[in-house]
């Protein structure tokens, strides 16, 4: 392995100065970015960044130090800052972690590509975006028209001292284009694909998968559109949402409910608790039976996905809650000890500047049983709502208001005139409970987040919430405008 | 990485260029946090690391690489990058070319060197003073203790070169009770001032007036937004007056300068040199950071620029560039709203009836144009009752403009710098009329 002399040294130096265990995350990291605003290249770079985070575990506390000098003396200089700060936590702990983990992983691991990024020529993807970006501006009332391409690759080592050794490749993509439309007084912008563009594990494939060319043209017409759209009504009333705001709904109040750190805790001071409790595991109706949501770190294309997380555990697939029962939690080693069980690897690290923590990973909403266009048969009053605009929930993931690109007014199970500023409100469990159909597979897609913020230091994550187009009965819409 | 020795790496790099248009910036950081839940450190990181970025232009074609990767040949590599980018980018015949810099003064307390020393075993103490307080009023404490260094070096071809040294301390504690919570922070680029036990007092003390919250009536309040509150809410006008926005008609300026927006007491400026806040006196571009007026007496007076939109729109450079590649347009980063004559406590005693709020959590823009935002409070909201704080109530989400909230508004007569990932700011309490709550919690 590339990196196998400096990880033995880090380790060495860190258990010479007291660590009863120590892991190290080396990365060399490759983020390209091209993005066309209104027919210049606003950005077009190549970063590439090289470091390790050590972890050092002392008297049951931790420590962990990073850093980007890769000489014997900057390795050394860092398993010993990484145990010093375990030590002064140890120094004040009244309680300790327990010992730390013993599993031994040897191994590689690969994201499936079917295109490598690096085969296809930069003027080809900036032709590429050049083009969609030009075909947003469908009328003249689009002032800003955006396209963006975004192609991650990581290789990455995890050692530690209980003999693993591990070495994964992984590709990340994702590209995207928005119209922002603005009248009087007005100003409305639609993106596409979803709300932040398609995100997903692999290559090349999924910027093709995107289709930005010929989406564009109308969804600059639908921007400029929804300048003159009525409003969004207030009042109850059933809302199907579109995969990508399903995605998102997942994610902020199953995905982020969910975090055994969270449950725990541990982010108590800022991302906030969670209204779950490990008692009510296989308790808690969360949702209705049509909703079965998973974790699974397997998943092809999956924007989470990888052989191994980074605490050096092996990807499964578990279930979080099954038909609509609450049946399990995003969890490191350290969480799920605490409650008797087994990590189901949900550990990351934005970068190797980054302590590893829990993040939600791959989180899927199963798919249903009819198609798309099934949803709307039995609506008889409804908004039809897409794309993400605005999200905020609580700090025990409770109370929520999302507010979408756009919207459609469903009468009579017919999808009728285009609305705009739809927003709705709801609590969790109730919501979730008022979910009585899920599109099937041919609607379902590993939609990407790779925005997640989390931790202190902020810690920006890529998650993915695999999803179809849902409905939900009896739901208060129009609540940003109008209350 | 000294002044010295990042000035040798740009001009290293500038030297590997070569010939045309060339900015190289050089950043160095060594930071750290110490975080604690439940009164113990439970995450306790550091991480320190050299960056250097490549802008090569070439007949208004830009290309950007970087790496923290630092020896010759990958300096040669990261160089020879950035040209190739370039070659491959489309002209922008609106590019001006590099701007020149000028000489630049960091303001004197932006660096401290006992911030850029402290160590994990100070951080733990400071952790250690909050978790006394809280056990001793027989709660739990989760926050952090942070201190960090950051330096910046900017040259250019056109002879620009800026180095800038500064730190950063700062701590934020949320004491837990059975029935409610308490929030406090302290942020100074001086760790000495980070008084641990004070600010674990103030959240203890919000914990204790807030037990067993009680339910309000969502609607329209008269609301007093303690400074770390009115921060996060003014962070979301911020973008607004980037000259960007401005121009492309997503800010509420984009309706013109020069007219008021918001009531004759609202004045707010960008200003590096402030003390609670001080920052870089040089823009990512290495020009000479102004001190700009974007609101005085309510009126629109300025938006900010870097030199791309200086010259778009023939207005002066202010020096508000953000690193390139940059595709968000220039932005305040300094912002300081001018204080009110009235203690918080006068504002509260002044008070009918109305919400004291101490925190608010995850604001997000509904709608841009009218500066609509949606969020919640949290850690500390009470009833003010005929001019008391009358205990605590249960946490509210709202909707609200922002410019709408400011057209009647008082300000505390005490400023207060507020920070959180995307922003630092330094502003005085609010009382804010009509503020508009659509939903209760039951906590």
């Amino acid at each position: 392995m590339r990196f196998n002399s400096p990880a033995q040294r880090a380790l060495d130096t860190a258990c010479a100065r007291g660590a009863t265990y120590a892991d190290v995350r080396f990365e060399d990291g490759r983020s390209e970015r091209i993005e066309v605003r209104n027919g210049v290249v606003v950005t077009l770079s190549d970063n590439r960044s090289v470091g390790y985070g050590i972890r050092a575990f002392h008297d049951g506390a931790w420590g962990f130090a990073a850093n980007d000098d890769v000489s014997e003396a900057g390795i050394d200089a860092t398993a010993a800052r990484a145990v010093a700060i375990a030590k002064a936590g140890a120094a004040i702990a009244k309680r300790r972690f327990a010992e730390a983990p013993a599993d031994k992983f040897i191994d590689r691991y690969e994201t499936p590509i079917e295109r490598a990024p690096s085969d296809v020529p930069l003027g080809e993807r900036v032709a590429l975006l050049l083009s969609a970006e030009q075909a947003l501006h469908a009328t003249s009332r689009i002032t800003v028209g955006r396209a963006w391409i975004d192609l991650w690759s990581i290789e990455k080592e995890f050692h530690s001292t209980t003999g693993s050794k591990i070495a994964q490749k992984l590709y990340q993509t994702g590209s995207g284009i928005a119209a922002l439309a603005v009248g009087e007084h007005d100003a409305q912008e639609r993106t596409f694909p979803g709300d932040i563009g398609l995100y997903q594990g692999g290559g090349w494939e999924i910027v093709a998968a995107a289709r930005l060319d010929e989406n564009a043209a109308r969804i600059g017409e639908e921007a400029d559109r929804l300048l003159d759209a009525p409003q969004c009504p207030s009042g109850e009333m059933d809302v199907i949402l579109g995969g990508s705001q399903v995605s998102l709904q997942i994610h902020e109040s199953c995905g982020h409910a969910a975090e055994l750190d969270r449950i725990m805790g541990w982010e108590a001071n800022f991302s906030g608790t969670s209204f779950l409790d490990p008692k009510l595991l296989g308790a808690l109706q969360y949702g209705s039976k049509n909703v079965t949501i998973v974790i699974d770190n397997t998943l092809p294309r999956g924007l989470a996905t990888v052989g191994y997380d980074d605490e050096g555990s092996k990807s499964v697939r578990s279930d979080i809650i099954r038909d609509g029962v609450l049946v399990g939690f995003e969890m490191s080693r350290d969480t799920a000890r605490t409650i008797g069980r087994e990590t189901n690897a949900c550990v990351r690290a934005q970068s190797w500047r980054h302590v590893p923590m829990i993040r939600m990973c791959n989180l899927n909403l199963l798919p249903g049983d009819r198609p798309f266009e099934a949803l709307f048969e039995d609506v008889k009053r409804g908004i039809y709502m897409e794309s993400n605009r605005s999200w905020s929930i609580d700090d025990r993931r409770l109370n929520f208001q999302f507010g979408c690109q756009i919207g459609w007014e469903i009468v009579d199970g017919r999808r009728g005139r285009m609305l705009k500023n739809p927003t709705y409100a709801g609590v969790t469990p109730q919501f979730w409970n008022a979910c009585d159909a899920v599109a099937d597979e041919r609607s379902w897609l590993a939609w990407g987040t790779p925005n997640c913020g989390k931790g202190e230091p902020m810690q920006t994550g890529r998650t993915a919430q695999a999803a179809a187009p849902a409905r939900f009965r009896n739901v208060r819409v129009g609540v940003g405008y109008n209350g | 990485m000294d002044k010295i020795d990042r000035e040798k790496l740009a001009e290293r790099a500038l030297q590997l260029a070569g010939a045309g248009e060339h900015e190289v910036l050089v950043t160095d950081a060594d930071d750290a946090l110490t975080r604690f839940t439940q009164n113990a450190i439970h995450q306790n990181v550091a991480h320190c690391e050299t960056t250097i970025r490549v802008r090569t232009v070439s007949d208004g074609r830009t290309g950007v690489a970087a790496t923290n990767v630092l020896d010759e040949a990958a300096l040669r590599e990261v160089v020879q990058r950035a040209g190739t980018i370039a070659e491959f980018a489309p002209r922008d015949a609106a590019f001006p070319g590099l701007p020149a810099g000028g000489p630049t003064h960091a303001p004197p307390n932006a660096f401290v060197a006992a911030t850029a020393a402290a160590t994990p075993d100070l951080r733990a103490k400071l952790a250690a003073e909050v978790f006394a307080v809280a056990e001793n009023d027989r709660l739990w404490a989760a926050g952090f203790v942070k201190t960090s260094r950051e330096s910046i070096t900017i040259a250019n071809s056109r002879g620009t070169l800026a180095s800038f040294d500064g730190t950063d301390a700062g701590m934020n504690v949320k004491q837990n009770g059975a029935s409610s919570t308490g929030f406090a922070e302290r942020y100074s680029s001086g760790v000495g001032d980070l008084d641990a036990r004070r600010v674990a007092k103030i959240a203890a003390g919000k914990v204790r007036r807030s037990t067993e919250p009680q339910a309000v009536d969502p609607g329209e309040w008269t609301v007093i937004l303690e400074p770390a509150a009115f921060g996060e809410l003014l962070s979301y006008l911020t973008d607004h007056f980037s000259a960007q926005a401005y121009d492309e008609g997503s800010s509420f300026l984009s309706e013109g300068l020069d007219r008021s927006y918001v009531a004759e007491n609202v004045s707010i400026r960008d200003d590096y040199t402030h003390l609670l806040a001080p920052g870089m006196p040089f823009d990512f571009e290495g020009v000479p950071k102004q001190r700009v007026s974007l609101i005085e007496n309510g009126v629109a007076k300025h938006v900010v620029t870097d030199s791309y939109w200086a010259a778009k729109l023939a207005r002066p450079d202010t020096g508000h560039a953000l690193p390139a590649p940059n595709a968000y347009g220039p932005l305040p980063l300094n912002v300081v709203v001018e204080p009110g004559v009235k203690p918080v406590e006068q504002l509260i005693a002044e008070t009918k009836r109305g919400l004291l709020v101490s925190r608010f959590w995850y604001v997000r823009p509904v709608d841009l144009r009218q500066t609509i935002v949606t969020g919640m409070t949290r850690d500390g909201t009470f009833l003010i009752d005929n001019g008391k704080i009358a205990g605590g109530v249960r946490n509210l989400r709202f909707n609200q403009s922002i410019i709408a909230a400011l057209a009647q508004v008082e300000f505390g007569s005490e400023l207060a710098r507020s920070a959180s990932y995307s922003y630092a700011n330094v502003v005085p309490a609010a009382k804010l009329e009509r503020f508009r709550f659509t939903s209760l919690t039951d906590f």
